[in-house]
């Protein structure tokens, strides 16, 4: 399990780096998608993970 | 425990990731970034085979994936192809980028929205998907509207050694390509480099 947490922390900082990449570049129309598209199941999956660790 | 459904999804959205290898510069350490799709590739290929000999658990997989090759190994071949076509400079950028980012986006939309409300709907969210990503990268309507309709078209047949992860990026940029390629299709702006300076 701590591997998974571990691997899903990784996935959320390709996300970030590879969305800011795109923002640093100006291409935008590709950062939004990465942004808008990963957020989506991202945040619930984030949450969930936040929610088990809290209680 | 983790939603494994969540995670399933967003472990195929991060694929749309894959499309930074554009950013990257012609030669890395001296090594041509060409090379790196196929030690991906074959990275990739090595932990289905651990997987399969040594029984690893890869938490999010399907029961059904159990005892055949596994979709992320189907989704990184398929964006490792079409990676690979375009340094062969057989199919334009723009076609690879928008078809990386609407597999990864839309093969989890269709299973999301088919199990919640029905197959209808779900080619409906998949096809207004898949023709709004195309639209913001290639721009236009017809390529847009002839690879999400071959997308979808591609997600539906369930095929025991044919994933639709694979399909999904294989079939929609060969039909565009090959409309592009013949003159039917319109031209690109730019001849279809979005992102310059990357060759």
């Amino acid at each position: 399990m701590k591997i998974t947490k571990i691997y899903i922390g990784i996935l959320y900082i390709v996300t970030i780096v590879c969305s800011l990449l795109f923002i640093i570049e100006e291409h935008y129309n590709i950062a939004i998608l990465l942004i808008l598209g990963n957020a989506i199941p991202g945040y619930p999956l984030a949450k969930s993970l936040l929610e088990k660790n809290g209680n | 425990m983790i939603d494994e459904q969540i995670y399933r999804r967003f472990n195929h959205t991060v694929a749309a990731c894959f499309v930074v290898y554009f950013l990257f510069p012609q030669e890395i350490f001296g090594i041509e970034r060409s090379i790196f799709i196929i030690l991906f590739w074959l990275l990739v290929v090595t932990i289905e085979i651990l997987r399969f000999q040594k029984g690893i658990k890869i938490i999010g997989l399907r029961d059904y994936e159990k005892n055949r090759i596994a979709g992320f190994v189907w989704f990184a071949s398929g964006s490792c192809l079409l990676l690979g076509l375009y340094e062969l400079d057989l199919v334009p950028q723009n076609f690879v980028i928008g078809t990386i980012i609407m597999a990864a986006y839309t093969d989890p939309l269709i299973g999301e929205s088919a199990k919640n409300w029905g197959d209808i709907i779900g080619i409906l969210s998949g096809l207004a998907c898949s023709f709004a990503i195309y639209q913001i990268i290639i721009g236009g309507f017809f390529y847009p509207i002839i690879g999400s309709i071959v997308a979808v078209a591609a997600e539906k047949p369930k095929i025991k050694w044919f994933d639709d992860d694979f399909a999904m990026q294989l079939f929609p940029i060969l039909a565009m390509s090959i409309l592009y390629a013949y003159g039917i299709g319109p031209d690109l702006i730019d001849e279809g480099i979005l992102i310059k300076g990357d060759a």
